[in-house]
């Protein structure tokens, strides 16, 4: 075979592989109230599914059918959901197929959230295309808060880089920190949190030395490490995901980096990464989101059931807020006593009903109750150290020295 | 300035070791038994997996699991090769039309280990720490672990070339890179030889994978492809079927990456694709071709 020959199928090879999709199928079923989940079962996005949200709706859903489904009045029952799951495989433009075909062809009755902050994004305009209530659950990117009121059904739950920013510029600024070395993912959740921290931290007197972007699958993150230690930077901000964090954490700890402040977005508030570099390892690394046991009594207990069911704890991020939001959303539709999306946004919109988390309401379409917004690993708890009233612990600076794993 | 120039060359060479490893096998594969083996990946996450099982399940240490891992990889290879590709090419009328068959059926096969894979061990990422602590050279910081890693596939690319070089099935393999037909005619038992090539890139595949499972990167069931088109690349750099260009080739292109993102690290992938395209279309024979 001629050499340009190969090369060619070489070419179309890699075009192949670079367009690859596949869908998984399910079948739908009657006299039940219809959920339609769009998510990442696979792919780049399905590690951390399960362990945000993925867990906490399955668990609802779980909760809800025990008791015999949700009540509406308009039928006179109660009616038990089924929830009809779809791969997208990590990627948006399937998402978006999937969600369409939930609705269009599955005609389902709710609509449960697809997973990552650009997914909502793409969904948002979809299911309000349709006059189907969106509520949010992992993901939330401010560009989308700007375009809610284009949205009327969509509504969100999770915190971003909005709330996020100026709340660790406080812990910062209180810290005394002086200089930040940001790296961040190129999609929306890394470039929206990097644009508000360049705003939020020099306000607090905390200036960015550098703010480098990676791509979505990075692995290898020793030379930005390394030039984040050169950089003498008081504190290190990362804006990515746990399939990031969990490598930028082994690799910092393999150049001997250790700065004062070690915070990454999403991954220190999964216990999985505590476990994974044990409490001693890892004690004093930042993380976005928090809540514990302490912030309510129904967040002790959904802590305990979740911890029961799963066999692990939840993550300290979002979690409580998936939850309590579902609780709001079941209440919500057995007091709008149909299924009517428009009636049961109506009721969202105006009404507050209790939840594991206290009060949950969403003013202009937008949760704001929140458990906390910096958390800090302080031996094996994760602590919220927000400068305010929602603290559960003191924040410990500089961050001790990383304590890797016994060599074996 | 020596000490950011030590950093750069050395951590490129550290990233380059395990490039070179896959591509090896890759080249192997393609170059001499002619299978674009888009499974290739899947081997190296089959391999990083393996290394992670065996680390946290039963305390064995990556480089004891080499030990393991290296025959049986080896065999697995040769068996789908005898089982899979054998069948395809004996039936196939030209070298084209295996060379087509054999990619769709690799595509086949990465979907199959894939989903293995997935069943096993579960969508959730893994991921362990060993060797996670700094060794100063000449005052530039570098892991351990990688360090154990380039020395690893040193040692591996040698021996391997030492073995081309120096026996009897070294030649088989070297005249069937060359010309499969004409080695055939020369009384080598090319469907053996063939899937030799095909066992032993699995073998370093599968490796590679361990190796890389030490560097503290997450492990997942859908990782593999990112290195399968990193080992297309290389081989593109090397020179189809030359084995020593693809161990070069590893080192150049982890050298690139390496300074790239030292400076721009959103920009690794890129210039690894812009130098894919240079190759294609200045010298498609690659660096080392004669």
């Amino acid at each position: 075979m001629k050499r340009h020959k190969l090369l060619s199928v070489l070419a179309v090879t890699v075009a192949l592989l670079l367009s690859f999709a596949l869908t998984v199928d399910a079948a739908p079923a009657k006299d039940k109230i219809r959920v339609g989940w769009v998510t990442s079962l696979s792919g780049v996005n399905a590690p951390g599914v399960m362990d945000t949200s993925g867990n906490v709706y399955k668990m609802w859903v779980e909760e809800v059918n025990a008791k015999g489904g949700l009540m509406i009045k308009e039928y006179g029952k109660r009616l038990p959901l089924d929830v009809t799951m779809y791969d997208d495989k990590s990627d948006v433009g399937t998402m978006t197929k999937l969600l369409e075909k939930t609705i269009v062809e599955d005609k389902v009755d709710l609509l449960f959230s697809p997973w990552d902050t650009a997914f909502l994004f793409a969904s948002a305009p979809i299911a309000n295309k349709h006059k189907m209530v969106l509520m949010g659950g992992s993901g939330g990117a401010v560009k989308l808060k700007k375009m809610m009121p284009k949205y009327p059904y969509y509504f969100q739950v999770l915190n971003g880089g909005d709330d996020h920013m100026p709340a660790l510029a406080d812990v910062l600024a209180e810290l005394g920190v002086k200089s930040a070395y940001i790296a961040y993912i190129q999609d929306l959740h890394g470039l929206e949190y990097n644009e508000v921290a360049q705003k939020a931290l020099p306000k607090k007197g905390v200036k960015i030395l550098a703010a480098k972007s990676f791509p979505l699958d990075q692995q290898d993150f020793t030379p930005l490490l390394k030039e984040a230690k050169a950089s003498g930077a008081d504190a290190f901000l990362a804006f990515l995901y746990p399939q990031n964090a969990f490598p930028a954490t082994g690799q910092a700890m393999e150049v001997g980096y250790n700065p004062k402040v070690f915070y990454m977005t999403v991954g220190p508030c999964l216990s999985g990464y505590r476990d994974a570099f044990t409490a001693k390892g890892i004690d004093g690394v930042m993380g976005a989101g928090a809540w514990n046991v302490k912030t309510s009594a129904g967040a002790k207990d959904f802590f305990e059931r979740y911890t029961k069911r799963w066999g692990k704890e939840p993550e300290g991020w979002g979690t409580l807020m998936y939850y309590s939001s579902l609780q709001f959303f079941g209440q919500a539709i057995e007091a709008a006593g149909t299924l009517n999306q428009t009636k049961i946004k109506e009721v969202m919109e105006t009404k507050t009903f209790p939840t594991a988390l206290g009060d949950f309401s969403f003013p202009k379409h937008i949760f704001q109750n929140f458990p906390g917004l910096v958390g800090q690993w302080q031996n094996g708890n994760w602590e919220v150290i927000d400068v305010g009233a929602k603290r559960t612990a003191k924040p410990i600076y500089p961050k001790p020295e990383w304590a890797p794993p016994p060599k074996k | 300035m020596m000490v950011r120039f030590l950093d750069v060359v050395i951590g490129g060479l550290l990233t380059g070791g395990i490039f070179a490893l896959i591509a090896v096998g890759f080249g192997l594969q393609y170059g001499v038994a002619r299978v674009l083996n888009i499974a290739h990946g899947e081997f190296i996450m089959v391999g990083a997996f393996c290394a992670w099982t065996l680390f946290t399940m039963a305390g064995i240490t990556p480089l004891y699991a080499m030990l393991l891992c290296a025959p049986f990889f080896f065999a697995v290879g040769f068996v789908i090769y005898r089982l899979l590709y054998s069948p395809l090419r004996t039936s196939a009328p030209s070298a084209a039309a295996f060379e087509g068959n054999s990619m769709l059926a690799s595509f086949g096969l990465m979907f199959v280990i894939q989903n293995i894979a997935l069943l096993i061990w579960g969508a959730p990422v893994k991921g362990y720490t060993y060797l996670a602590f700094p060794i100063n050279i000449l005052g530039a910081l570098f892991s351990a672990n990688r360090i154990v890693t380039l020395i690893a596939s040193v040692v591996l690319g040698a021996a391997f070339y030492m073995f081309l070089l120096n026996t009897r099935t070294g030649k088989a393999i070297r005249a069937a890179a060359q010309d499969p037909d004409a080695a055939e005619l020369m009384g080598v038992r090319i469907n053996t030889v063939l899937a030799l090539c095909f066992g032993f890139g699995a073998m370093m595949a599968a490796l590679g994978g361990l190796l890389l499972s030490m560097t503290s990167i997450m492990l997942s069931p859908v990782m593999g492809m990112q290195y399968t088109l990193i080992a297309i690349i290389v081989v593109v750099l090397g020179g189809l079927g030359n084995i020593k260009g693809s161990f070069v080739g590893g080192f150049i292109l982890g050298l690139v990456g390496y300074i790239v993102s030292s400076w721009q690290p959103g920009l690794s992938m890129v210039a690894y694709y812009v130098i894919f395209l240079i190759f294609l279309l200045v010298r498609p024979t690659g660096l080392f071709a004669k």
